[in-house]
């Protein structure tokens, strides 16, 4: 206890110092809070995304269809799934309005039951969500790009058949995949155009969120051999790629930087600790032993480091608290949703807050704690005695 | 005496047909009798022109056409058969069958779809009045057209001018017939022309300018003489 006083009081002593080093540290931890919150909160907007709009928490359907996602590998006949699920008929058509023809992947839906799985439904903003057969909702941005309205009839042509569908609903989504390429039709429709008999390609089934994979797995172990369930994060294609990318990339980089503020911490402490080697000697030859004079210089250094520490957490978590309830990120999301519009992304970002954060900018501390007990610490334990009572 | 009866009856008879009745008689004149000729397609753009030299092979219900120039697409072939429709690409060495949706696309990049030079779908898609002496054609519901209405004009029971419209009213594309030719007893138009009404300068001329009418042989209509030609 007496030990962390006089380091405590030494660290005081030197307030310009003690602020310089903080300061450093109130800078990395800020940016560990946020680079965290940021990583974690784009990885949690992807799996709403992907569990609410584009796909769903879990997806049921063949090893085939999941190999090749052709209408001809989907399924015949309805598994009963202990969770609720609706099924969906995706298959790739041609869109064709007066002005402008273009293809894509079209979804034939279960109005009622996607009411129930999807987010959608709820954000259909100008006419209504299909209520049966003959009608067609579509993104926003697709309608705008086919030039098509609310009333009129869009043509849908696969290889086995061709259908005029009246548009009921547009969709303002703020999903990338949703707004730019969402067609949904009545699965009947969907049916027709893909003939052969196919009643569903897959089934979107409802998991509770974070339960997504756990849910997947268990279905896994009751689905009948040649059907296959998989989770949202297995659903997200390239994007999740993406983010795993940036997780890997961003990681290492954070703990280099926090090493690097452990370095400058514990470089400062070194010159310090040489400025004052007579102050060490005195100290020896009043009893302290070399080893507690080391323990002494590295709570120096962890007790500069925690006062920065302390600053940033409370500057990171009130940064992180203001991003994860305001969409400050929102125009930058808009922009790579223009430019990715097929990647699931959503225009708006919220940061994570999580205790687990401080834990990891902590590290800084015990970083400078570690290597001021290495070096500066070892000044003081080869610390020549003699030499310096008398002033050498 | 008998001349005249018969002459009054054809004339009932004409004043009495259904307008579906004249879409279809003027669709089969549109489309001519067994044949074989050369059809000369000019594809204007603002600022260029592209031609192509084709020899057609029709029997009024099937058809192949096969590019002669220009020659870097020379060698490819279509053939319509109904619903079917086969493209062979001399690069691929191989015949491909087009899915239905191919018959709406546009032909060797021009205004022309398959549907124009070879197609029926103005008869299977629409509802059939007339108004005026025009034919007006209004899609059947759920059926496989974009398009709000057509408008058919006719002349003497010859399809003068086809006119697209949008869902909005507004006409989109016009298929212009600039003449017939009168072939035993049949008729084959001369020039036909194809406006995008939307794109300014879009244009696309198709002129019948070698035609030899008589039956075609059968196996001109058969895929695997797509390659070598019939």
């Amino acid at each position: 206890m007496t030990l962390l006083r006089l380091a405590w009081r030494n660290v005081m002593r030197q307030r310009r110092r003690t602020a310089l080093l903080s300061l450093v540290v109130v800078y990395v931890t800020v940016a560990t809070l946020f680079l965290f919150g940021f990583l974690d909160g784009y990885g949690e907007s992807l799996v709403d995304a992907y569990a609410g709009y584009v796909e769903a928490p879990v997806v049921v359907a063949k090893e085939a269809w999941w190999e090749d996602p052709d209408p001809e590998n989907g399924l015949m006949a309805l598994p009963s799934l202990p969770e609720p699920f609706t099924p969906r008929l995706s298959l790739y058509a041609l869109l064709r309005s007066p002005y402008r023809s273009e293809g894509g992947v079209v979804l034939g839906v279960d109005p009622d039951g996607e009411r129930r799985l999807s987010r959608v439904p709820a954000k259909v903003k100008e006419g209504r969500w299909l209520s049966g057969p003959g009608e067609v909702v579509l993104g926003h941005r697709l309608a705008e790009r086919l030039d098509v309205r609310l009333g009129e009839r869009l043509v849908l042509e696969t290889g086995k058949a061709a259908l005029g569908l009246s548009v009921v609903g547009i969709v303002r989504s703020g999903v990338s995949n949703v707004d730019f390429a969402g067609v949904y039709l009545h699965l009947e429709d969907a049916r027709r155009l893909a003939g052969q008999g196919i009643l569903a390609t897959h089934l979107a089934v409802w998991a509770p969120r974070g339960r997504e994979e756990a849910t997947a797995l268990a279905l896994n172990a009751l689905l009948p051999q040649g059907l296959r369930a998989k989770g949202v994060w297995d659903l997200m294609g390239p994007i999740r790629a993406d983010y795993e990318g940036s997780r890997l990339f961003y990681i290492p980089l954070m703990g280099l930087f926090m090493l690097l503020a452990a370095v400058a911490v514990v470089s400062t402490t070194y010159v310090s600790v040489r400025e004052r080697l007579r102050e060490f000697a005195v100290g020896e030859s009043l009893g302290l032993t070399p080893l507690r004079l080391a323990v002494g210089v590295a709570l120096e250094a962890a007790l500069a480091s925690g006062v920065g520490l302390v600053l940033g957490l409370l500057l990171g978590y009130a940064l992180l608290a203001y991003t994860a309830t305001h969409d400050v990120f929102g125009p930058l999301m808009r922009l790579s949703v223009e430019l990715l519009p097929e990647s699931g992304l959503s225009e708006h970002l919220y940061t994570a807050v999580r205790p687990v954060y401080a834990l990891y900018a902590f590290l800084v501390v015990a970083f400078s704690g570690l290597l001021a007990w290495l070096f500066p610490g070892r000044l003081v334990l080869g610390l020549d005695l003699p030499r310096y009572l008398k002033g050498e | 005496m008998k001349r005249a009866l018969a002459l009054v009856v054809i004339l009932a008879l004409v004043l009495t047909q259904s307008p579906l009745a004249k879409l279809k008689a003027a669709l089969d004149r549109l489309r001519g009798p067994a044949h074989q000729g050369v059809y000369l397609v000019q594809v204007e753009r603002p600022g260029s022109t592209k031609s192509y030299r084709l020899r057609v092979y029709t029997d009024g219900e099937r058809a192949q056409i096969r590019v002669l120039e220009p020659k870097g697409e020379a060698g490819q072939a279509y053939l319509s058969l109904g619903q079917d429709l086969y493209l062979y690409d001399p690069r691929l060495g191989r015949t491909l069958r087009l899915p239905p949706t191919g018959r709406t696309e546009r032909f060797l990049g021009s205004d022309l779809t398959y549907q124009d030079l070879m197609g029926r779908d103005l008869e299977d898609l629409f509802e059939v009045s007339e108004a005026d002496g025009v034919l007006v054609l209004t899609p059947k519901p759920q059926a496989a057209t974009p398009y709000g209405r057509v408008e058919v004009y006719l002349k003497e029971g010859l399809i003068e001018r086809v006119r697209y419209h949008d869902q909005r009213g507004q006409a989109v594309r016009e298929l212009l017939l600039l003449g017939y030719q009168r072939l035993d007893g049949a008729f084959l138009p001369k020039v036909m022309e194809v406006r995008d009404l939307l794109k300014e300068g879009y244009r696309t001329r198709v002129e019948i300018v070698e035609v030899k009418v008589g039956p075609v042989p059968e196996r001109c209509f058969n895929p695997l003489y797509l390659e070598r030609g019939c």
